[in-house]
């Protein structure tokens, strides 16, 4: 029997219970484009052979999106059953390099992408705003979490400008952690990597109590899912383990929900906003979407910008396709071949005569950022957080 | 008292380091004595005498190509001759060389050496440490000799003068053949494995080379600088070349010396993956591409104008 | 097959910003993160390897302080059986470590043992070959791919310019380890946790038997480069261009 550390997949995730009906597989984001077949990883995990799973390197074509999830008829967790089948290969240490990479980064650095700490608040250089630090002593309501990749990618860094800026101009309390800010460990956990993600929800606990930290609110949907719901689980693991940690209970939200509240309170409105007159479609990221059913909050925001005129994917909210950003595609390219469906999306966007597509996670910026200029859509159609629309229109 | 230079050749010519260390040698304004070890080397001995005053050549076919038996030669020559300075490169041969000297003959080495300041009788060394961001100046134990290996690049052939020292041929040294240690021969590595990782230049194409009939025009430039083809994901995405030839996070993190970006724009997940190279050029239409803020060198140019241009001089550099 | 390989902790600062101490003896390490010696990571790759295809054992060792511990750990969870510290400031002079490696190894049981061939701080690619002479036994730097035959090895050295030169050498030799050669593998924080079961032994200088050494180079002062300046542009016609840029790459003995 193939076993993950903590327990056999028989316990942990029900294995036995699998029809082999390929629901999943049916409405898995990267079966037509790669060798994942997630019905056959199920049947793998059932059979529990680890000799097999090291030629399985599909394994890591899997975005972690999670639909296959939502769709089983058992209610099982096949894109669950793939994290546990990574970590399998994980402590064996046959990940593929890049994997390997930013992991090992991870552990040295607080952030997969092979950067520095010393640098990881240069996105804030010359903002022209005062932001407070919350790693140096001052106070705030709320934490306003960057991430990794809105830290260090020249593109997205971007995103967390405009965020600090619309937050400012709202009047929201709130403060960054600046160098100090850790790594969520979203990624390393969807790697496979959980004794990493342990560690980091350890730290990382301690670091929020310590710095007085309780209220979140996170530009990457990916860190709200981990804070939301994986912290809770670890944080449990942890105190099974008899490791001490802050009994802290994190208030976490996403950006769109904090800024919907906003609006729900009347202190953000149309009236604050100079007219954005371009043809927006909203892009559902996975784990807002399918993995936390957040749906309304973006498309509200959204809809009270004067002069927009918003358009709809057919594939949206759960039926959204993935734009293969998440877990660890980012440092993978895997077995896939063809059109990558960021480029199917943006596309999809230039039929419906899309002249802007609104993303509202990081990793949903990188890869249709790329997958608009290979559909040849460079000159025409851009790519733009809801942040970074706000800042535009906010007067 | 004399400087040794340590004349590192290979398959009859000389390398571009020994005339680099002949110049590090005559800044040192002492008698230079080059230092010829091997089998037929008289013809490189007259192109060396040249620049030195003196120069001491080793005959002896026991030597073959060994390091072990040029390890031994310069230490019989080094002890009989009580040079003040012993300068080779920090090479791949140098590296194999100077330190088992440095042991033998109970001298203090100084590797890698950027700059040499003799003061008095001793030797004060500057080197390049953490990645070329400190220099560090050292003092060397005082000695009889000091051995010294000096980075490439640092001590320009281009300064050389012209000396035209005298030959002198000195009997075999090497009293018997390596026995632990035999050299087998070379090697190319093997054409066709590609691999991204281990070429010292690579020439670099993005989108900006627009069509799949103009990968050659980069490929021929490649070729003719000793180096390699690689590329950006959208060129693997349009299957204009091989997966093995992505740089970035997704594709292979590279340090070659040389990395010649072409139509690259410079994304994050790009860059992350080449700047580690020596050295980064960058030819790109758009001033304001974010790869010039990486690169050390650039042109604002249309690479389909460069690539032929740059071809044709480095062919002609090349002779 | 027994392998000892030697590794060192050092601070990354590939891409962070270095500066010198005001003493001017030292960089400033507090906001740097340290790591396993890049060259050494595929040196104890290379010893696991080894002892997986035939058998042997694997032991790691580090001169340096408590804190150089975790690169000793590491090592384990990658597969390493056996960790030496010697537990001493670690020295500034290479000749003074040189001397302690081989002290320590000395006394173990090996045929082979492994270095990097060089270390990401201070390159100066030397400790390795002195150990082997020091030991009496023969060595070869930068090594990128190693053949194992009957009391012998194939070891193919890395030259400039592509080239790869080929000697056969009797074991116990001394091989310093180029990166390329094998592709490590990923240690997980699980498995680091486990190889604290794994022997550690710590030994004082006086425990190796060495005294004082008196240091071949010391360092007088650190100091920052001339600031480095951002692209240089070329300007002119593509073919003067090319031809400027061709000149320099030539000045700069890339060509
Ligand atoms: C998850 C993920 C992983 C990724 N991983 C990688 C990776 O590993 N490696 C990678 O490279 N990318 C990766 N990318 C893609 C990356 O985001 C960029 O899209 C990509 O690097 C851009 O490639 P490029 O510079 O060739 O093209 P572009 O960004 O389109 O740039 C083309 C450049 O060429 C210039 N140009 C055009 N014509 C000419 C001409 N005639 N003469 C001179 N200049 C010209 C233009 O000015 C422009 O700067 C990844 C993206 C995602 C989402
Ligand atoms: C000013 C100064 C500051 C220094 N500061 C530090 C410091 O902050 N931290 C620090 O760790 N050292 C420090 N040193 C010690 C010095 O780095 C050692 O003498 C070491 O030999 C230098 O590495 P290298 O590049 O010369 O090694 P190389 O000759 O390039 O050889 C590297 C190989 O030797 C082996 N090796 C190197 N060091 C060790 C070791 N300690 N134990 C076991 N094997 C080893 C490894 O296999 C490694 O790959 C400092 C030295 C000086 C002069
Ligand atoms: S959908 Fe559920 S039951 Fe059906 S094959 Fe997939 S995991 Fe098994
Ligand atoms: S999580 Fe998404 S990508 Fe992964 S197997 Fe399920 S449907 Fe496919």
């Amino acid at each position: 029997m193939m076993e993950v550390e903590e327990a056999s997949f028989d316990k942990l995730y029900d294995v036995y219970a699998c029809m082999q009906c390929g629901k999943c597989t049916g409405s898995c984001a990267v079966s037509l484009r790669t060798k994942l077949n997630i019905r056959e990883m199920m049947r793998i995990a059932i059979l529990g052979n680890n000799d097999d799973l090291k030629e399985h390197e599909e394994i890591w074509d899997c975005t972690t999106c999670g639909i296959c999830t939502v769709r089983c008829p058992r209610d099982l967790k096949p894109s669950e059953v793939i994290v546990g089948l990574r970590s399998v290969l994980v402590e064996e240490g046959e990940v593929p390099s890049t994997i390997r990479d930013a992991l090992e980064s991870i552990g040295n650095n607080n952030n997969p992408w092979g950067r520095p700490k010393s640098k990881r608040a240069d996105w804030m250089n010359d903002l022209g705003v005062e932001v407070k630090n919350l790693s140096a002593g001052d106070e705030a309501e709320y934490l306003l979490y960057i991430g990794c990749t809105a830290s260090y990618d020249t593109r997205i860094q971007k995103i967390s400008r405009a965020a600090v800026r619309v937050l400012t101009k709202l009047g929201v309390d709130f403060g960054v952690l600046g160098e100090e800010e850790p790594c969520c460990g979203s990624e390393a956990r969807m790697m496979g990597e959980s004794g990493l993600f342990e560690m980091l929800v350890e730290d990382n606990l301690n670091l929020f109590n310590d710095f007085g930290i309780s209220k979140i609110i996170t530009l990457s949907p990916h860190a709200y899912n981990a804070f939301k719901t994986d912290y809770k689980d670890y944080k449990k693991r942890l105190e099974e383990e008899g490791i001490e940690v802050p009994d802290l209970e994190l208030d976490v939200v996403h950006y769109t929900q904090f800024l919907a509240e906003q609006i729900d309170e009347g202190r953000l409105t149309s009236d604050m906003m100079n007219e954005f007159n371009k043809t927006v479609v909203y892009h559902d990221p996975c784990y807002l979407g399918k993995r936390n059913n957040i749906f309304e909050p973006p498309r509200q925001i959204l809809s009270i910008i004067p002069g927009i005129n918003l358009v709809e994917f057919e594939r949206r909210e759960d039926r959204s396709l993935c734009c293969e950003g998440g877990g660890g595609k980012m440092w993978s390219e895997g077995t896939g071949t063809g059109e990558r469906n960021a480029v199917i999306r943006a596309r999809d966007a230039g039929a419906l005569g899309a002249e802007v597509i609104a993303v509202a996670c990081p990793f949903c910026m990188s890869t249709l950022e790329d997958g608009r200029s290979t559909a040849g859509y460079e000159e025409s159609m851009e790519v733009k957080d809801i942040f970074e629309i706000l800042d535009e229109v906010l007067k | 008292m004399a400087v040794f230079v340590f004349i590192e050749h290979r398959e009859g010519k000389l390398m571009d380091i020994s005339f680099e260390s002949l110049s590090a040698a005559q800044k040192l304004n002492d008698t230079v004595v080059a230092v010829v070890a091997g089998e037929n080397v008289s013809d490189l001995a007259e192109k060396v005498a040249k620049y030195a005053d003196k120069v001491i050549v080793a005959e002896d076919p026991k030597i073959d190509t060994n390091n072990e038996a040029y390890t031994r030669v310069l230490n019989e020559l080094i002890k009989k001759e009580k040079p003040k300075v012993v300068i080779m490169g920090h090479s791949s041969m140098g590296m194999d060389i100077a330190p088992a000297l440095s042991v033998d003959l109970g001298l203090p080495i100084a590797t890698d050496v950027v700059k040499i300041n003799p003061e008095g009788g001793k030797i004060k060394v500057t080197r390049s440490i953490y990645n070329g961001k400190v220099l560090a100046d050292y003092n060397l134990k005082n000695a009889d000799t000091y051995i010294i290996t000096i980075r490439a690049g640092e001590f320009s052939a281009d300064d050389l003068k012209e000396k035209n020292g005298k030959i002198e041929i000195v009997d075999s040294l090497l009293k018997d053949e390596v026995a632990d240690k035999k050299f087998v021969g070379y090697v190319q590595p093997v054409v066709g494995a590609v691999d991204i990782t281990q070429a010292d230049i690579l020439v670099s194409v993005g989108r900006g080379i627009k069509d799949k009939e103009n990968i050659p025009l980069a490929e021929e430039l490649a070729k003719t600088m000793g180096g390699v083809l690689s590329c950006s994901r959208p060129i693997v995405d349009y299957g204009w070349l091989p997966k093995e030839r992505q740089v970035g996070t997704s594709g292979k993190t590279v340090k070659p010396k040389l990395y010649l970006a072409l139509g690259i724009s410079g994304a994050f997940q790009h860059v992350a993956g080449m700047k580690g190279a020596n050295m980064i050029v960058a030819v790109n239409k758009d001033p304001k591409a974010p790869i010039f803020s990486v690169a050390q060198y650039g042109i604002v140019d249309d690479i389909l104008k460069v690539i032929p241009a740059l071809t044709q001089k480095v062919k002609e550099i090349k002779g | 097959m027994d392998v000892i390989v030697c590794v060192r902790k050092v601070p990354d600062t590939a891409e962070a910003d270095v500066m010198v101490e005001k003493s001017g003896k030292d960089i400033e390490k507090s906001r740097l993160t340290f790591t396993i010696n890049e060259w050494d990571n595929y040196a104890v790759e290379e010893a696991i390897q080894m002892k997986e295809k035939y058998g042997g054992t694997v032991t790691v060792v580090t001169v340096g302080q408590k804190d150089v511990e975790d690169v000793l750990r590491r090592s384990l969870a990658m597969g390493a059986d056996k960790a030496i510290r010697v537990d001493m400031e670690d020295p500034d002079d290479a000749y003074t470590l040189a001397n302690i490696l081989c002290a320590v190894i000395k006394n173990q049981k090996y045929d082979l043992v492994l270095f990097g061939a060089q270390s990401g701080d201070f390159n100066r690619g030397v400790t390795g070959a002195m150990v082997a002479r020091m030991l009496g036994i023969p060595h070869a730097t930068m090594v990128n791919g190693i053949e194992v035959l009957d009391g012998s090895i194939k070891a193919s050295r890395e030259l400039e310019g592509g080239l790869n030169e080929i000697y056969e050498i009797k074991l116990p030799a001394l091989l310093t380890i180029q990166t390329g050669i094998n592709e490590p593998r990923y240690v997980s924080i699980s498995g680091i946790r486990k190889a604290r079961q794994k022997p550690l032994e710590v030994l004082t200088p006086s425990d190796v038997g060495v005294g004082s050494i008196e240091p071949m180079i010391v360092l007088d002062k650190m100091y920052m480069p001339p600031p480095g300046k951002l692209a240089e542009f070329i300007a002119g016609s593509p073919e003067e261009a090319a031809a400027k840029l061709a000149s320099i790459l030539k000045g700069k003995g890339v060509l």
